[in-house]
């Protein structure tokens, strides 16, 4: 596994201090503050909007924060922008390649950029994705875009990939490829992974750590096992219709219809129950386990319901 | 190597029970070498952070063991922990089983009971003992 040493203490792969972007008076990202250790496969998810396509070119250093810093890999983004270009694969959301070239043409423009081109990963990687050199650009399928896209990425053998929603748009088949030639280059190199997405099947295969991102502002960071294991929906019939109120965990939305409260809570523990059926005007609680999607979408509504 | 990613049963739990199953199955004899992280990784398509951590629990159980460089191998008594394992994790089933049947507002007696008519159940069927 890759690591970052500055003398004997390692530093994390990704750290962003207090970063804001604002175009006019339009807040993006809002005082976003992130560590990702390395060697860690982290998924950034959130609603459209959230400023996710944001965080990641602000840390490709082709936009600059408002306010705030951004170190990759160890260094500043904004003052050594060309040597992290060196270190990290990038996959943008919109591949930049010209229509009329070729895969050759592409693979060969995008080599001489690259001090550590490594022409048989490159050539590899094309194999494996069954990508014909000679096959034009403009012929290409979005599933062969991608892949393209992800050899591209990869053929300098960095240390880092940053990916901005990259399976967007693709079929399964073309899905689990995709995540097939990343799952290989993490195996091999170690590599320290973000990735923004909506597929949310697929991050609680391939992340250890996810970060949940809302107007801006980052609500979650979790280990993806933890907080699926921590988090909990509980119905409850209640004798009042009013919310409880001393509830000790982590709500992150709840809802009363007549005398059921619903309620989604995360570091959800036996704890949390006690103190729950123990609240007067609790009659019966019942607790059950729910996925990723189920409280991505909670989280959504809460955001909503206090805005 | 099936991962269901919707279950709420962590995957690296998914995983450690996988190879539990084929361990106590003797689909891997006792020295023979398991799947490399890699070879785990890609086969469950999942991030090979996940798989070590299965391989740590397992090693942890004494039902693997790592030779250095060469991989992560079925210890001798592999068979026999397997066994010890497998219901470790029928414990674990059944706790949540009791909590389910508990928030379903069950009680104690009516738990055993619906338990006892499980098995009879099995019984009947000739599958269980």
């Amino acid at each position: 596994m890759s690591t970052v040493q500055t003398g004997t203490r390692t530093e994390p792969a990704i750290a962003l201090s207090g970063v804001t972007k604002q175009f006019g008076t339009t807040v993006a990202v809002d005082g976003l503050s992130l560590s990702v250790k390395p060697g860690t496969t982290f998924g950034l998810i959130g609603p459209n909007g959230a400023g996710k396509s944001t965080t990641i070119k602000m840390m490709m250093g082709i936009l600059l924060p408002t306010t705030g810093t951004i170190r990759i890999l160890g260094r500043d983004v904004a003052t050594e922008a060309e040597e992290t270009k060196q270190r990290v694969g990038y996959v943008p959301e919109l591949h930049f390649m010209d229509r009329w070239m070729r895969v050759q043409e592409v693979t060969g423009y995008c080599r001489a950029m690259y001090a550590r081109w490594n022409d048989d990963v490159c050539r590899e990687m094309l194999e494996r994705f069954e990508l014909e050199p000679t096959a034009k650009v403009a012929q290409m399928s979005k599933g062969m875009l991608v892949k393209l896209s992800l050899v591209l990425a990869v053929s300098h053998e960095p240390e880092m990939l940053l990916m901005d929603e990259p399976m967007a748009g693709l079929d399964p088949v073309g899905r689990e490829e995709f995540l097939d030639g990343v799952l290989r280059t993490v195996c091999d190199r170690g590599q320290t992974v973000l990735l923004s997405t909506h597929a949310l099947d697929d991050i609680q295969r391939i992340a250890d750590e996810i970060g949940f991102l809302y107007d801006g502002r980052l609500l979650l960071q979790r280990n993806v096992e933890e907080l699926l294991s921590s988090t909990r929906r509980i119905r409850a019939t209640i004798t009042q219709e009013s919310v409880p109120q001393q509830v000790a965990a982590n709500v992150v939305w709840q809802q009363v219809e007549g005398r059921n409260w619903t309620a989604t809570v995360v570091d959800f523990t036996a704890e949390t129950l006690q103190q729950l059926e123990a609240l007067p005007g609790v009659e019966h609680a019942e607790v059950i386990q729910i996925g990723l999607e189920d409280l991505f979408k909670d989280l959504v509504k809460g955001q909503r319901s206090v805005s | 190597m099936q991962i269901d990613p919707r279950s709420h049963i962590p995957i690296y739990q998914q995983i450690a029970d996988g190879m539990r199953e084929a361990v106590a199955a003797r689909v891997y004899l006792p020295g023979e070498a398991i799947p490399s992280l890699k070879a785990m990784a890609l086969d469950a398509q999942v991030n090979p952070n996940t798989v070590q951590k299965a391989y740590d629990a397992l090693s942890r159980e004494g039902l693997i063991y790592a030779r250095r460089g060469k991989g992560m191998f079925v210890a001798e008594q592999g068979n026999a922990s397997a066994k010890t394992s497998a219901r470790r994790s029928v414990q674990r089933i059944l706790r949540e089983a009791v909590r389910a049947a508990k928030a379903a507002g069950m009680t104690a007696g009516e738990i055993r009971q619906l338990f006892g008519a499980s098995l009879d159940d099995l019984a009947h069927k000739g599958n269980g003992a």
